[in-house]
């Protein structure tokens, strides 16, 4: 017999609606809310053993301490697969679902599954880390959602082969791989399916599709340097040794901004990488090299620039999403604006 | 130009008393074979084997495929290569069906070399597993690349060219079983009823990343780096002016076999007259300096421009730096209105989430994917193995290692291995044969 344990909100746990989003995070033995449709649906095979329950905004203000109360729960728990939602379009409770699942595969290696309606900012940030199902607006399809994610969870407990992502309806993880076509069809025959289609203005298939590309145009240049305030931006990680904000080493969601007004330059033993995804060595030693502090306050000494900003900010590129990215962009736009920055240096790795 | 392939469908290979064919069975003179095999006195060691589909026998390092022919009206098979220059793509000339000359190392290989599984699992990753085949195990003098992971393999590919022209003449006399013709009235001279339809250019991007001669595929002998894009009959290449080199990761290469038997050409024959007007081939390459595939991609896209092409197919054989080349001349095309299909296969890394091609354009928005040369594959031990199974780990294959601190080495103890697709002979079949594709997960 294959153990399950499902992670649901505060709403879903029965424990009360918003007056109760700062519940905290409880494990019960058994079924709560929907569990009871997730065993069903699960039938013989699998045991629904635990329900998790969270407040959305207690895993939304104290995540790490809720994924670590959670994770504490589960770790003397025996569970082949877990299970969060489905979430719908509440989006607290979609990131919530994605923080828990995320850290539960992380630690305990089992496959998580849960489900989300395509407008659920959850999916965005989770889809590469645990199968989302493609779920329904709102809790009407509650059924519906959690059929899907058990009858998935069971093939693959069972160990069947499993189909692509739009096959089975999960939003894609960003994992390509090769598979053979059932029936059969060779490339020469893709191809000229493809061709004539393109040819005739009907509409085709690509089979790599390529992601959507957000241009920005390069901005107009700075009219007078010489008084112009820069800032220094990079994804380079670059911390204060102790990482304030704690900013993830890889797939990073948070950045930080730091003083600097009483500096010339970085020093090493002051400042830190804690980029993953290079070697660190040369970053540490002159932590300059990536926020250029150095060379910036030079040229303000010069009269090239204006000023450089009181504060530099900082952020990981490596497996950042796209979509994280933007965001952490927008927001660190606006402080760079209501600070009267002209102009950002980006330094990447 | 009117190229006729006279087919002889093979059904069994046996060794005999005289090389020779009948009623579907092929029967080779072992030591007169041998002999050809040994003109070259840099060929130290030879020997010769059947295999057939089902066998229990894994081959490795394998380094070329080639189907046995004849000119009926003599000349090498492969002009500019096994002997003088001619015009290929005109006349008759006669294949042996349902079978390729195999050319394994006896003990050395590397990069660019693959593995064959004629039976079991592994036999799905590779066209070769379908076909009988004539496999000569050899080793060579060439003590300077004994030890490189890059091998010319010289010696080697071109004593299985010589084995390939001897087997197949031992089919010149005869009639053939089938008679496939392949003619293309001249571009300017073609009725309304093809001139009507959409016109199609197959580019094809044969491998040319060395810069160093001895590595390269060969259009009529020439080194295909030392080339620009060029205007080639579909024949010329069905007929022997390309020959396959001896650089590019396995599963991404196109065996001389793959070229003789082109299926994306042959399948664009079957659509010329009917939906589409065949043009011909612009045959490109694959250089790796920026400048050079800026230079290929506008001498391509120039060329299907003034042969009036309404749309172009382009196949790469390779991937990673290749990958620029087959994403530029895309775009090269797309911008001078030619609607464009690419045939690629794709890299994308262990865990599946690298960037399939190095470079990406959304202008590349017609893709034919024929696979993922970083699949993990894991296969049983298998009873006998030709060639010798440590060099998969042991010579720096593109898909196998003498040690991984998670998986291990790729040759195991008790035969079986662990490898990338990378290394399967020919195995993403971009020319055409694939069944494969690649999905998101």
């Amino acid at each position: 017999m294959k153990k399950a344990i499902l992670y649901i909100n505060q709403f879903f746990g029965q424990i009360g609606g918003e007056e109760k989003a700062d519940f905290y995070p409880e494990i019960r033995e058994g079924l709560v809310g929907p569990a009871m449709e997730l065993q069903k649906q699960l039938g013989e095979d699998v045991e629904v053993t635990h329900t998790i329950i969270c407040g959305d905004n207690y895993m939304g203000s104290n995540t790490e301490e809720a994924i670590e109360i959670i994770l504490g729960y589960l770790e003397d728990k025996e569970f082949d697969i877990f299970f969060a939602g489905p979430a719908f379009r509440a989006g607290r409770y979609g990131s919530a679902c994605g923080h828990i699942g995320q850290a539960v595969k992380e630690k305990f290696n089992v496959p998580v599954i849960s489900s989300m309606n395509e407008e659920n900012p959850g999916v965005e940030m989770f889809r590469k880390d645990i199968y989302i199902f493609k779920g329904g607006a709102s809790a009407a399809a509650m059924r519906k959602d959690i059929k899907v994610m058990a009858g998935f969870g069971k093939r693959l407990l069972n160990g069947e082969t499993l189909l692509s992502a739009d096959e089975e309806g999960y939003y894609g993880r960003g994992i390509r791989r090769q598979m053979w076509l059932e029936p059969s069809v060779n490339a020469t025959d893709r191809v000229i399916d493809m061709l004539l289609k393109k040819v005739h203005g009907e509409p085709f298939q690509t089979e790599l599709p390529i992601p959507e590309q957000d241009m920005v145009p390069i901005a107009s240049p700075i009219k007078d340097l010489s008084k112009a305030r820069i800032a220094i931006v990079n994804t380079g990680g670059i911390v204060p040794v102790d990482n304030p904000d704690r900013i993830q080493s890889a797939s990073a969601t948070r950045w930080g901004k730091y003083d600097i007004s009483n500096m010339d330059r970085l020093e090493s033993g002051v400042f830190k990488t804690i980029h993953a995804g290079f070697d660190p060595a040369a970053a540490n030693a002159d932590p300059n090299v990536i926020v250029p502090l150095d060379v910036m306050e030079a040229y303000e000494k010069e009269g090239k620039i204006g000023k450089v900003h009181d504060y530099f900010y900082s952020t990981v590129g490596t497996g950042t999403t796209q979509g994280e990215a933007a965001r952490m962009g927008r927001e660190m736009v606006a402080d760079l604006q209501e600070a009267n920055v002209d102009g950002v240096i980006l330094v990447s790795t | 130009m009117k190229l006729e392939l006279g087919n002889f469908y093979v059904k069994e290979i046996v060794f005999g008393d005289e090389t020779s064919y009948s009623n579907g069975i092929l029967t080779i003179n072992k030591e007169e074979a041998l002999s050809v095999v040994k003109e070259d006195e840099h060929i130290t060691e030879a020997d010769l084997f059947i295999v057939k589909p089902g066998d229990n026998v894994r081959l490795v390092p394998v380094k070329e495929a080639i189907e046995p022919r004849v000119r009926v009206e003599g000349g090498p098979v492969f002009p500019g290569v096994t002997g003088d220059l001619m015009q290929s793509g005109n006349g008759r000339t006669l294949a042996l069906k349902d079978c390729s000359v195999l050319v394994v190392g006896k003990h050395w290989g590397g990069f660019q070399d693959g593995l064959i599984d004629m039976s079991g699992e592994g036999a799905k990753y590779t066209y070769y597993s379908q076909l009988k085949n004539i496999v000569l195990v050899a080793d060579t003098d060439e003590e300077f690349e004994k030890r490189e992971q890059q091998k010319k393999n010289r010696a080697l590919r071109w004593a299985g060219m010589r084995l390939a022209e001897y087997i197949g003449s031992c089919v010149k006399d005869l009639e053939p079983e089938e008679l496939e013709t392949f003619e293309l009235e001249p571009i300017t001279k073609r009725p309304s009823h093809e001139n009507d339809l959409p016109s199609v250019v197959l580019v094809l991007q044969p491998q040319s990343q060395m810069e160093e001669l001895g590595y390269n595929d060969l259009v009529y002998g020439w080194d295909a780096n030392r080339m620009l894009p060029t205007f080639m009959h579909p024949n010329e290449v069905l007929d022997g002016a390309i020959i396959s080199g001896s650089f590019m990761p396995c599963s991404s290469k196109w065996s001389t076999y793959d070229f003789q038997n082109f299926p994306m050409i042959k399948r664009l024959y079957e659509e010329h007259g009917k939906t589409l007007n065949f043009l011909g081939i612009i045959m490109s390459n694959l250089n790796v300096a920026l400048e050079q595939k800026e230079r290929a991609a506008l001498f391509v896209a120039q060329m299907a421009k003034s042969l009036g092409a309404d749309s172009a197919i382009v196949a790469e054989e390779g991937y990673g730096n290749p990958d620029a080349d087959f994403i530029a001349c895309i775009v090269a095309l797309e911008d001078a209105g030619v609607k464009t299909v690419g045939l690629t296969n794709e890299c994308t890394g262990r865990d599946g989430a690298s960037q399939p091609l190095v470079t990406l354009d959304p202008k590349a928005d017609a893709i034919v994917s024929c696979g993922d040369v970083s699949q993990l594959i894991e296969l049983p031990p298998m009873e006998t193995v030709l060639g010798e199974l440590e060099s998969l780990g042991r010579d720096g294959f593109a898909g196998g290692w003498a040690g991984d601190e998670i998986l291990g080495p790729s040759v195991r103890e008790d035969g079986s291995i662990i490898m990338e697709n990378n290394s399967m002979f020919c195995g993403d079949q971009v020319v055409g044969w694939s069944t494969k594709t690649v999905k998101e997960f």
